[in-house]
């Protein structure tokens, strides 16, 4: 235990050096502001930034303090577009748009976003106390998960489908069959052929999915107002109601929802290493099942963004346990972070924890200075986030576009990916006519790509058997899980089922 | 006139901006290094490191950026540079699957296309085991996949016909096994594999040294061979080459090297040789090969061009042998 202490004090020593501090500052800061516009992502916002950590010749410790704080500066901030205008500032945060959006339309915009900035410091804060006290022994079981695995765990958020269905369940098992469409295009990874690019170059490596989430919902929401601005006589403006914090029924609701959210996520998103929109996903069908107010989910309630918001930044935490206590990359986000740490000439790896104690340690110190600063910058933030609804419509749909036309092409460089998002803007029109909910699309998009990989390579493993599926304990778990999570419904008919055969359920039906 | 008062400004103004390098009025604009891969990848590692190296060492005396256009494992940054013809300003990293993929044609053009200007760094590829595995040494597992190839499933960091599955195939082959017979599980990136490997989900993994160095130093994997022609020093000095511990003459470099746009001035050229070849020499960019493990693999333009000729063919030798191609 006392070396466990010397670490910590070790560790706020780095990290609490007025340079490393302002460092995490701006990184939070920068964080926030990266997850707040649409298309620009942690994995850009970090890419620019490696010029400039060289540029000032910054010692490693510091240059990931600054990394670290915009990688999770990004998952704060990228619920607030979500809540205020249904336009996902991250991949994870296209869950929160449900909840969040129709609370903000309900006037309550002010207890989302405060909802959303105290779930992600929670939830933050416990990542990082996990990291300190578990992280080799999490690395452990981290490896446990070979592809069998994960494609047994990617089968159980499969079934998360169900809570966002909406009114039809056949409408939202159309939507996730279109998302897992879209992710099959590109080269196949096993056998390198390229499938449905008819010919394209652009294809070759898929269709991101940032794209098909912008074109969906900013892109969508841009032609729904436009319909209704041509429609409407006058601009009717969200009326603001209540206070901007959480009532105490919100508070009731809040504690539960953060806490499942925030351990699901850290192992589904963070241990498993399925990424942070995974995670959200996986939070929000969890709640659907069981959230004491599950049947309201959907209508705006306060569990719908606690509980993703919670899971998305225990993932972020969480993948740090890959990058730090492996070596291994646990995100695309974590790759950059790698990449730059071998420049500044260190080795993540097994020896990380005793080579580089300072580094770790520091890192890890900067990551509770860093989630306090981003919640004192935060709340008080949501006063003025609130303020953009006051902002007319045409003009925010203007600026909706702008933001997203930018993100987009900053992540690639590629005009084709504007072209593409158009595209799924007007598909979403369609969608939103049709009434079929735009986000199972992106789960099926989120876990298609990776079911595929993991299947296939399981299948490989095992000479095509699909016991490996089943005979091995994780994958069984969840493979039972999402059996389980299929079939509850429809357990309460079984006691029903027994009496009727026994012949003295008669009566009952 | 007007002539003459144009000349005398151009004068006067070459004399003041290009004082270190008044005889090469290039480089006078901004330079861009664009990667055809995402942050992170292995070529924007070396564009990475050579923008360091050339501002640090104050090489170049114009702003630099970086651009990533990633798509299609390169193509899309391939067919990007070709639109870039005659641009002075725009260099780019490649390796060698600028030639496996003008062989197998994803490329939609040849390696001929673009312009070589230097060899920069090498890098071999591994063949790797658990700690714990019962592999000890390359003859064993080589042995092991001749009685039975289809046993022992091997893992790399990209589809197959790529360095991390073709590199171990030109052993398998030497060594008298059918490559066609080998299982090769493809993952989408050297981390994935190496995690399926420590997992115990794989027998062994081919893969570049950059993604074994930390398992190696930590104790976690044993190196079985490196496919370079002598032993590397460092973290690697202890592993056999593949020709000590297998008997075969077998090497497979990854070199890296920096291209242009074609039809690249003659003078920009020249201005890139003489660059590229004070960079190799200075402090910064040893640091940087340190750091990244990379060798030393100059070779100036020339050379380098003789080099792609022969390598295209090696490799295309090696392609038909294992069935990826047909003749």
């Amino acid at each position: 235990m006392d070396y466990f202490f010397h670490n910590v004090a070790l560790g706020f020593g780095v990290a609490g050096t007025p340079i490393n501090l302002l460092l995490a500052f701006v990184g939070v800061f920068m964080g926030t502001i990266i997850g707040v516009l649409p298309g620009i992502g942690p994995m850009t916002g970090i890419a620019l930034l490696i010029p400039l950590a060289f540029s000032l010749s910054m010692p490693p410790t510091s240059a990931i303090i600054l990394m670290a704080g915009i990688y999770y500066g990004a998952m704060y901030g990228g619920s607030t577009t979500s809540i205020l205008v249904n336009t996902p500032g991250e991949s994870s945060s296209v869950v929160t748009c449900i909840d969040g959006n129709r609370m903000a339309k309900n006037g309550r915009a002010g207890p989302a976003l405060a909802a959303a900035a105290i779930a992600s410091f929670i939830a933050g804060t416990f990542a990082t106390i996990m990291l300190m006290l578990f992280g080799p022994l999490i690395a452990q079981i981290a490896l446990r998960f070979g592809p069998p695995e994960f494609f047994a765990l990617m089968v159980a958020g499969l079934t998360v489908v169900t809570s966002l269905a909406g009114r039809s369940i056949v409408k939202a098992l159309l939507a996730t069959l279109f998302g897992l469409a879209i992710a099959m295009v590109g080269i196949d990874l096993q056998s390198s052929v390229p499938r449905f690019t008819f010919g394209n170059i652009r294809f070759m490596d898929g269709i991101e999915f940032l794209v098909v989430a912008i074109g969906l919902f900013a892109i969508t929401e841009v032609f729904v107002n436009l319909v209704e601005m041509s429609k409407a006589t006058k601009v009717e403006l969200i009326k603001i109601k209540g206070g901007l914090m959480l009532t105490r029924e919100d508070w009731k609701h809040f504690w539960p929802s953060c806490g499942r959210g925030t351990i699901s996520g850290f192992f589904v998103g963070g241990v498993a290493g399925a990424g942070a929109a995974v995670a959200s996903f996986v939070a929000y069908g969890l709640e659907k099942k069981v959230a004491r107010r599950r049947a309201l989910l959907g209508t705006g309630i306060i569990e719908g963004v606690t509980a993703p918001e919670a899971a998305n930044n225990a993932a972020a935490g969480g993948s740090l346990i890959h990058l730090l206590c492996l070596g291994i990359p646990g995100s695309g986000t974590t790759a950059i972070m790698l990449g730059a740490l071998i420049m500044l000439g260190l080795q993540p790896g097994p020896m990380l924890f005793t080579a580089q104690p300072e580094f770790v340690w520091g890192l890890i110190a900067s990551m509770y200075i860093g989630n306090v600063m981003l919640l004192v910058l935060n709340l008080p933030l949501v006063g003025m986030w609130v303020k953009l609804l006051d902002i007319p419509q045409y003009l925010l749909t203007m600026f909706i576009v702008l933001f997203s036309f930018m993100g987009v092409f900053t992540a690639n460089n590629a005009v084709e990916d504007l072209f593409i998002m158009i595209v799924f803007g007007l598909i979403g029109f369609g969608f939103k006519k049709a009434d079929i909910p735009a986000a199972p699309v992106i789960l099926g998009m989120v876990l298609g790509k990776m079911m595929e990989e993991k299947m296939r390579q399981s299948l490989i493993i095992s000479d095509g058997s699909i016991a490996i599926f089943f005979n091995r304990p994780i994958a069984c778990f969840f493979m039972i899980l999402a059996f389980a999570s299929i079939t509850n419904p429809y357990w309460k008919y079984i006691p029903m089922g027994f009496r009727a055969l026994s012949g003295r359920g008669k009566k009952a039906l | 006139m007007k002539k003459t008062l144009v000349a005398i400004a151009g004068i006067a103004l070459a004399l003041t901006v290009a004082a270190p390098i008044a005889a090469a009025p290039y480089p006078s604009k901004p330079l861009e290094i664009m990667v055809s891969n995402k942050p992170g990848s292995g070529w924007d590692a070396l564009a990475r490191a050579v923008n360091v190296t050339l501002e640090k060492e104050k090489l170049y005396p114009q702003p630099m950026a970086v651009t990533n256009k990633e798509g299609g494992g390169g193509t899309v940054g391939f067919i990007y540079t070709l639109s870039q013809a005659k641009n002075d300003y725009f260099i780019l990293p490649f390796s060698p699957p600028l030639l496996i993929k003008t062989i197998d044609t994803t490329l939609q053009g040849s390696y001929k296309d673009i312009l070589p200007l230097a060899m920069l760094t090498t890098d071999y590829e591994c063949v790797v085991v658990k700690a714990d595995s019962p592999f000890k040494n390359l003859k064993e597992l080589l042995d092991a996949l001749k009685k039975d190839p289809g046993t022992y499933k091997f893992a790399g960091g990209s589809s197959p016909g790529s360095m991390d599955h073709l590199s171990f195939l030109k052993i398998a082959q030497a060594y008298g096994i059918d490559p066609s017979r080998l299982i090769y599980v493809a993952f989408s990136g050297g981390g994935e594999a190496m995690t399926t490997l420590l997992g115990g989900n794989v027998a062994f993994l081919s893969t570049d040294t950059g993604t074994v160095k930390g398992q190696l130093e930590a104790g976690t994997v044993r190196v079985l061979g490196i496919s370079a022609g002598v032993r590397r020093p460092g973290a690697f000095k202890d592993v056999p080459t593949v020709k000590e511990a297998a008997g075969v003459n077998v090497t497979f470099d990854v070199w890296r090297g920096m291209f242009a746009a074609p039809g690249m001035s003659k003078e920009a050229q020249a201005w890139w040789a003489a660059t590229f070849k004070k960079m190799v020499t200075t402090a910064t960019w040893k640091d940087q090969l340190e750091k990244n493990v990379w060798s030393d693999g100059y070779m100036a333009q020339a050379d380098f061009a003789k080099f792609l000729d022969a390598d295209y063919l090696t490799f295309k030798d090696i392609m038909v042998k294992v069935g990826l191609i047909s003749k």
